[in-house]
């Protein structure tokens, strides 16, 4: 089968493709600017998803050495973001046994509808404050808390989507599913995140009251 | 009781709508769904909070600060990328598919 074609406007718009352009001419030292460029986001990418620095410091190692044998079978029929990301998703994935993972479930819409003693209820204060003023280390470590407990099917859709800014279809892409399926665990996801976060703030409500 | 159980709403009607608030939130829905939405929204305290809170939920995670690269792994990873461009290295199994 023929490998798709791929325009020249593809290329043009990957603002990785001038310098993967010249590491494949010869330029291999120049790798080390893609890494410059991916290793913060990939860094926290493999946090968010092992849950451990250690893991997430050996899934960024393991990636860009995959990327540095493999760069020159990329032929820009993706952007190479979303690429690099598919090849630390399935690093990810073959050092998942040796990891420490939310046990898997299917997490069900039912489950995260709102409860009689919530219906009467007003949007809460802090659903209306301003961000800066919620968004503090405690809080930040409660989101983590909560994304690492997520089961793990859907723990790389909500950081692909809501930490690492990938669209839908982008996603779907990297994580090899349909743009349905994303939407739906997207969806599940964030509401089981939302519910972490419900008991938090009222936790802290019921504190400071 | 969930809300689909309330006598003042359809339950299936809000469950339905329940189910898309964040294509709603995306703005990935057609006008005539976000329309169907908003009219919901105006009229369900229930979903009009969860929207509110899901929406916050979003922005907080958006809103995550980065954690800084230790300087061991950029270390690490140098020698090992040298290793290979010079052809003494090995990489373990993991390409693009």
């Amino acid at each position: 089968m023929s490998k798709p074609r791929v325009s020249k406007q593809q290329r043009t718009n990957d603002r990785d493709a001038s310098l993967i352009e010249a590491i494949n001419a010869g330029e291999t030292d120049r790798f080390y600017e893609l890494v410059q460029r991916y290793q913060q986001a990939l860094f926290n990418f493999g946090l968010r998803i092992c849950g451990q620095a250690a893991d997430a410091e050996d899934m960024v190692q393991d990636t860009f050495l995959n990327v540095f044998k493999y760069l020159g079978t990329f032929r820009f029929e993706s952007q190479f973001k979303n690429w690099l990301y598919r090849i630390a998703m399935s690093v990810c994935i073959k050092r998942r046994r040796r990891s420490k993972f939310a046990p898997e479930r299917e997490l069900s819409l039912d489950e995260f509808l709102p409860g009689d003693e919530q219906i009467a209820a007003e949007t809460p204060a802090w659903a209306r404050e301003p961000l800066d003023r919620l968004l503090d280390e405690e809080l930040a470590r409660r989101i983590e808390d909560a994304i690492l407990a997520l089961p793990e099917s859907y723990r790389p859709v909500l950081v692909l989507r809501d930490l690492e800014g990938f669209s839908t279809e982008e996603t779907a892409q990297i994580l090899n599913l349909t743009s349905g399926n994303v939407k739906v665990r997207l969806h599940r996801a964030r509401l089981f995140v939302r519910e972490q976060l419900k008991e938090y703030f009222n936790h802290e409500h019921r504190r400071s009251a | 009781m969930s809300i689909a159980d309330r006598p003042e709403h359809d339950p299936a009607h809000c469950r339905e709508m329940f189910a898309h608030l964040s294509e709603y939130l995306d703005r990935e829905l057609d006008e005539t769904a976000c329309r169907e939405i908003e009219q919901h929204l105006r009229h369900c305290d229930a979903c009009r909070a969860c929207c509110a809170t899901l929406a916050r939920t979003v922005a907080l995670c958006r809103g995550m600060p980065a954690h800084a690269v230790p300087e061991t792994m950029s270390t690490r990873l140098r020698e090992a990328i040298e290793k290979l461009r010079s052809g003494d290295g090995t990489v373990s199994g993991a390409g693009p598919d």
